[in-house]
């Protein structure tokens, strides 16, 4: 009896251990691999790649919506500070940042219909106690790991309105500071 | 003799804790949904998706089957895998998707395999949204219907390929009304099925 409660206690810690440590690292996991096969198909840091139009042939991430047109942009901030400027775009649209462990922790509009809109938005990503004080009228983005992820979102349901996306690339930045 | 059991245990419970672990995180099989937080009549979500509040459970099963996605202050997403009687939807099925006018600045309804996939065909018939609905002239009653071949009359988006799908409603810039009371303000699109098999 004693020994059948010995292995049990035993199972019972080991399970809730191994339950949590490989919960946890999932998403990093997840998103690392995600980020490397990005890196493989040819996709820079530090610089933005627009998607092919989303279809079942083109999909590389769960869920993509087909109305959308995506840009990524891969960041490393280990050096230091990176730059993001995204154009405006007439209908919904959006920059988000996503952490390591993907978490979204910043989304902000470029859509010009929207209040306050400018014609530019102005990010910077940094690390905790990266110096930041002469970028002072940029939107500030500070990250827990330097590896993060940038997507812009355009509302674009045909083929002109995917390009006319494409076409603000050129005009897009992002970049160590 | 008490390392024996206190070895076996401790193996079986480190490869239990790992196997529920990858089960939770929708990493094993297809049953998990995309949060469980809010059910308005079968379309699930959870506020906490995309947030650093999400619990470890939701952030790894978002990370699997909707990596990328925004907070809820930018966008909400409602999934369902049951028609409104409550049948797991099918390929194999045919169904009307009915709704109106949604309480955000876009929408759209997606359709997605088990495995979180648009569906591998080439149908061209992927998702439906508001600008589909506004240019049949019918952005507050719009319908659509949901088939593995084309209906032919009307709007629809292709379940071939899709086995045993879900369906995913985004709605970006929500309203705060939306977010502080799903229940209250989702208009939930009606999902009926129409036919299976050869019933048709």
């Amino acid at each position: 009896m004693r020994s059948f409660l010995t292995g049990l206690a035993a199972f019972a810690v080991t399970f809730l251990l191994a339950h949590f440590v490989v919960l946890s690292a999932l998403p990093g996991q997840i998103m690392s691999k995600v980020r490397e096969r990005m890196a493989d198909s040819g996709i820079p840091l530090h610089s933005w790649t627009m998607s092919p139009r989303m279809t079942p042939q083109t999909q590389t991430v769960v869920r993509p919506s087909p109305d959308l047109a995506y840009a990524i942009c891969l960041i490393d901030v280990s050096e230091g500070p990176v730059e993001l400027s995204v154009p405006a775009w007439p209908e919904y649209g959006s920059l988000s940042i996503f952490e390591a462990d993907t978490d979204n922790v910043y989304a902000g509009s470029v859509d010009a219909r929207a209040e306050g809109a400018t014609g530019m938005r102005r990010v910077i990503v940094a690390l905790e106690g990266q110096d930041l004080d002469e970028y002072g009228e940029a939107e500030q983005v500070i990250v827990s790991k330097p590896e993060a992820l940038a997507l812009i979102r355009r509302l674009a349901p045909s083929q002109a309105a995917y390009e006319a996306a494409a076409a603000l690339i050129p005009a897009s930045r992002c970049a160590p500071l | 003799m008490r390392i024996l059991p206190l070895l076996i245990g401790g193996v079986l419970g480190l490869a239990a804790g790992a196997a529920s672990a990858f089960f939770a995180a929708g990493m094993i099989g297809s049953g998990a949904s995309v949060g469980d937080q809010i059910d308005v009549n079968g379309w699930k979500s959870d506020w906490t998706i995309g947030s650093t509040s999400a619990n470890p459970w939701t952030r790894a099963r978002i990370a699997r089957h909707g990596l990328l996605a925004l907070t809820k202050e930018e966008a909400v997403y409602f999934t369902t895998n049951m028609d409104s009687d409550g049948n797991r939807l099918s390929e194999d099925c045919t169904y009307e998707v009915s709704g109106g006018d949604m309480p955000g600045q876009w929408w759209s309804i997606t359709l997605y395999d088990a495995q979180s996939y648009l569906p591998l065909n080439k149908d061209n018939a992927l998702s439906f949204d508001q600008t589909k609905a506004a240019s049949s002239g019918a952005e507050d009653a719009w319908s659509f219907t949901v088939a593995a071949t084309d209906p032919e009359t009307g709007n629809w988006v292709s379940s071939q390929a899709g086995g045993d799908f879900d369906m995913t409603l985004r709605i970006y810039r929500p309203t705060p009304d939306l977010i502080a009371d799903p229940e209250g303000v989702l208009p939930t699109p009606g999902v009926k099925r129409l036919a299976c098999g050869g019933d048709a």
